[in-house]
């Protein structure tokens, strides 16, 4: 532990080098201790100029053209506007458990300001969801890692509208991992989580392995 | 990005072509394999295309959201391989490198300022620099780094964090310029 009695956590966190648990755990801690949010930011701008350092070599013969095709020929829907919860952008990784056997989730959004967060249980997969003054996070325990190629993808219910992307997140070997759902989850009905895909898609393409309900 | 977040592809091209050797050239730094490394831009690409209506201008540049993207995916792809197969990841063969060539004052800049890190990386004490280039360009955990080089596990993030913090004295505003 260094002289804060923090540990040395901010550096590794900002190069993505904790382990999953770790994650999870130092997420926490920055929740309550500016000391460490403050490294994280300084760090973080640091490592965002490590790709800088590369060499840099010529794009491949063709890849410009297959990205391009692939965009024209995805759908148009937009995803809501909302500020993105890229994996690593602002260095909050996606940590997320892998054990084999049970998928245990647990899903957390605000909803009062004075009476608590709410807890639900997700009908479909084990999870809780905890509803927090208009913000939720997915508390995510024993969850297998999406096959090679494949991500898990968050998505927003409101009324009978369909499912809006919200973010995606991968699986690491811990066995629990909290999830910030970006945005405010206000009016929303239900929270699913599909296998997509890695890079997401704007529509779901597979059933669900875990829903919430907010009712 | 505002074009882009309308679903204009063609100012999605714009966008690739300003950073689309950068990604490329850092996907291949980590993953070693021009194969992997085409993949690697294609899917962090189309996941921005994607997540374009989620794009806030406050949390960064759109080239630190791609190259993070890149990143994060590369790390992935190249974790996923080692673990399925032996850990000989190497060099395929690609050698060409960008040529000086006639630069615009955007490139030039950034070519400045990729000087300025790589000067301030090599600066680095070399045990800094081995955990801090492992850790981000090879993604091994600290835990990983501290059983591969037989040192405690908190010797490897003190060395992180020594490390970091040289290199925020050292490139100080330029950091703060790339997000």
């Amino acid at each position: 532990m260094s002289e804060r009695g923090c540990g040395n956590d901010a550096a590794a966190y900002a190069l993505g080098a904790l382990d999953a648990a770790e994650v999870e755990a130092f997420e926490r801690h920055l929740e309550s201790c500016a000391v460490c949010r403050d490294e994280v930011a300084e760090f973080s701008g640091v490592v965002a100029a490590l790709p800088m350092a590369v060499p840099q070599h010529p794009l491949p013969r063709g890849l410009r053209r297959r990205v391009l095709r692939e965009i024209r020929a995805d759908p148009p829907t937009l995803a809501k506007r909302r500020p993105a919860r890229v994996p690593g952008w602002t260095m909050q990784r996606f940590a997320v458990a892998a054990v084999a056997a049970a998928v245990t989730v647990g899903i957390v959004v605000g909803v009062s300001s004075g009476g608590g967060p709410r807890l639900i249980r997700a009908s479909v997969g084990q999870a809780t969801l905890r509803v927090s003054s208009g913000r939720a996070d997915l508390v995510v325990e024993h969850l297998p890692p999406p096959p090679s190629h494949k991500i898990y993808e968050l998505w927003l219910e409101r009324g009978s509208g369909p499912p809006q992307p919200s973010t995606l997140f991968s699986v690491s070997n811990a066995d629990r991992a909290d999830i910030g759902v970006p945005g405010n989850v206000r009016g929303v009905t239900r929270v699913l989580v599909t296998e997509e895909p890695a890079g997401g898609t704007s529509r779901p393409t597979d059933a669900p392995v875990i829903v919430a309900t907010l009712s | 990005m505002a074009h882009i977040y309308e679903g204009d592809s063609r100012a999605f091209a714009v966008v690739f072509d300003r950073h689309g050797a950068a990604a490329f050239s850092l996907a291949y730094r980590i993953c070693g394999r021009r194969g992997l490394a085409e993949d690697v831009v294609q899917e962090a690409f189309l996941t921005l295309w994607r997540a374009r209506g989620r794009y806030d201008r406050a949390r960064g540049s759109v080239r630190t959201w791609i190259l993070t993207l890149v990143h994060h995916r590369a790390v992935d792809v190249l974790r996923h391989e080692l673990a399925t197969s032996s850990r000989d990841i190497h060099d395929d063969g690609l050698s060409a490198l960008l040529p000086a060539g006639e630069l615009t004052d955007a490139e030039a800049e950034r070519r400045s300022d990729a000087a300025l890190v790589r000067g301030a990386i090599e600066e680095l004490p070399a045990e800094q620099r081995q955990v801090i280039e492992l850790a981000y360009f090879g993604g091994f955990t600290h835990s990983e780094l501290a059983e591969m080089l037989e040192i405690p596990a908190g010797t490897v993030k003190g060395r992180m964090r020594l490390g970091l913090g040289k290199l925020r004295l050292a490139l100080g505003e330029a950091a703060d310029a790339v997000l």
